[in-house]
């Protein structure tokens, strides 16, 4: 399973609509979740509809939280997503077996063993997190908490009988002409995570649409995929990806 | 999904099962948990009372009910074992849905009265604290032997009854063992402190614990320990605060608990037993004799030589 997981607190303002990048995303097999982090305030009409938007087009969840509330949302959402996915590739054999349209309408025994495979798959199947992180002059304060999230997740991915990589990229790049910087590739080693963000240099624009495209190409780079239903299918990981893993750029 | 954020059920609302046919009358909420909300419901036409869980969603549900259900035939084989003659104690009743459409999950189960754990100890003092630890332990271990970790421990999720009975409520945190913990609170949690890992094992369960008697004891302290910035936070610090307790046998095994030096909660329960339940009695026997018995003893004595004195002279 993939994921990209934006963290951001506001409008993108430059390139591409997020939305449509997201929905790039959504049909790579990689689902988009979002979350809106405010200091103090909201985050405005436009913004809390973009946010809900770039989910909805990438097949994942969002939510629109303070910073108290980041490292617990950041591990509930990630979950969710995984569950989510496993259980639309679960009904969707459901539904082929037994011409029922969803796990909910089973009779109990059924469902019963339905969920023991979803809560199976859930732990055990591999997953690959992208987190992208809006690093725009406004994020600064929120640094903190994002790295406390971004630390809290990796505990969780890290807890998993499956195989969890982790990848970061802020967003807008060092340079002009870059969409997302890459921060840390995907790694196993997920500890990693935690030496990472007093290189993060904080700049005006927000570029949230290229910078997804960025990081689907990042995906696509590192190769596998596994798809749901490859999952239920015990398809294995392909051996690039733990060669690639482990550096720091 | 869906489902989340209904409004809860009005008393008097009938929950008439989908699959099974049972009709249960909602009296009051009892609590919102992560997951779903627990109803005080009666079972038609009876007049035992029950809890009542509706999920927010389906398979949340399901996989709480499958835990439920495993650990129920777990306890019933253990109890079969001993011979034991109590009554069951049920985790689960029974599960079904409702709704126009029957497809609303819910679970049936025991009704357990009394009050969250922090407002019986802030109520009844800090000297129930051996008694209901003990039990809660206990319960635990239960939960270990049966390959589960409870996850989410917290006084929140212990019910005490009026005389000190202590139940743990809400087991939709509980994973089996060995798989990560799916649901818990910062405070409570091992990860929180950087203290270890997010591995439901035995450990998980015993530190929460900790930390849960901690909060009890001494909760401004936990609470200044807990808004240290995160990469500074550590599990010395609830160290410091066991250490600092005035119960030095609490403190010490706190400090194990916290540090994962037990082998078990097997062990945890016997330690606890020794030093901590059983030392009640102790402090009873070595009671200091208080001021006015004293002098009132003395009196006594004087009165009785002053009779003495005036009888035979």
């Amino acid at each position: 399973m993939k994921q990209i997981l934006l963290i951001t607190d506001g409008c993108s303002n430059v390139g591409e609509s997020p939305v449509l990048a997201a929905g790039y995303a959504w049909r790579e097999g990689i689902a988009v979740n979002v979350i809106g982090v405010v200091d103090e305030g909201t985050i405005g009409e436009l913004g809390s509809r973009e946010i809900a938007d770039i989910a909805k087009a990438g097949g994942g969840l969002s939510r629109i939280v303070g910073t108290p509330q980041l490292a617990q949302t950041v591990q509930m959402l990630t979950r969710k997503t995984v569950v989510q996915t496993i259980q639309q590739a679960v009904n969707k054999e459901v539904h082929k077996i037994l011409g029922e349209s969803s796990l909910t309408q089973l009779p109990p025994e059924q469902r019963s063993q339905m969920v023991s495979v979803v809560d199976e798959l859930t732990e055990t199947s591999p997953l690959r997190v992208a987190l992208l992180i809006d690093a725009s002059a406004s994020m600064k304060p929120k640094l903190a908490a994002v790295e406390d999230a971004v630390r809290d997740l990796a505990l969780s991915l890290e807890a998993r009988k499956g195989r969890s990589e982790i990848a970061v990229f802020h967003f807008p790049g060092r340079s002009g002409g870059e969409d997302a910087q890459l921060d840390l590739d995907f790694t196993g080693q997920i500890g990693q995570v935690r030496s990472l963000f007093p290189k993060l240099k904080m700049r005006g624009a927000t570029p949230t649409g290229p910078a997804i495209f960025r990081v689907i190409e990042a995906f696509k780079g590192s190769g596998s995929t596994d798809e749901p239903r490859a999952l239920l299918t015990g398809k294995e990981h392909d051996d690039r990806e733990g060669m690639i893993g482990g550096y720091v750029v | 999904m869906g489902m989340s954020f209904n409004p809860p059920y009005p008393a008097g609302t009938v929950i008439k099962g989908k699959w099974r046919g049972n009709r249960y009358v909602v009296q009051r909420v009892l609590g919102k948990g992560a997951n779903g909300t627990v109803y005080l419901v009666q079972r038609e036409g009876r007049r035992e009372q029950y809890a009542l869980k509706i999920g927010n969603d389906t398979l949340e549900l399901q996989s709480e009910i499958n835990m439920l259900t495993s650990l129920q035939s777990c306890k019933m084989r253990s109890e079969h074992r001993s011979r034991r003659e109590m009554p069951l104690s049920s985790y689960l009743l029974e599960s079904d849905d409702f709704g126009d459409t029957g497809n609303i999950p819910f679970y049936v189960m025991r009704y357990v009265e009394g009050r969250p754990l922090h407002h019986f100890l802030a109520k009844r003092g800090a000297s129930w604290l051996g008694l209901i630890g003990m039990k809660l332990l206990e319960e635990l271990n239960k939960l270990h032997v049966c390959g589960f970790v409870f996850g989410d421990l917290k006084p929140e999720n212990v019910m005490v009854s009026d005389y000190g009975h202590a139940e743990l409520i809400d087991y939709g945190g509980a994973s089996p063992l060995g798989r990560s913990v799916k649901q818990f609170t910062e405070w409570h949690d091992r990860g929180f402190w950087n203290a270890g890992s997010r591995v439901g094992d035995e450990s998980y369960d015993l530190f929460s614990f900790a930390v849960l008697c901690l909060r009890l004891l001494n909760e401004a302290g936990l609470k200044a320990a807990a808004g240290q910035l995160p990469q500074t936070r550590n599990v010395d610090e609830l160290l410091k605060l066991a250490r600092n307790l005035p119960d030095k046998q609490l403190g010490a095994w706190l400090c194990v608990a916290l540090k994962g030096g037990f082998a078990g909660s097997a062990q945890a329960a016997k330690v606890w037993k020794e030093q901590i339940y059983s030392k009640r009695q102790q402090r009873m026997e070595t009671m200091a004799t208080p001021a006015w018995l004293k002098g009132a003893f003395a009196l006594s004595l004087f009165v009785l030589v002053f009779t003495l004195y005036w009888v035979f002279f």
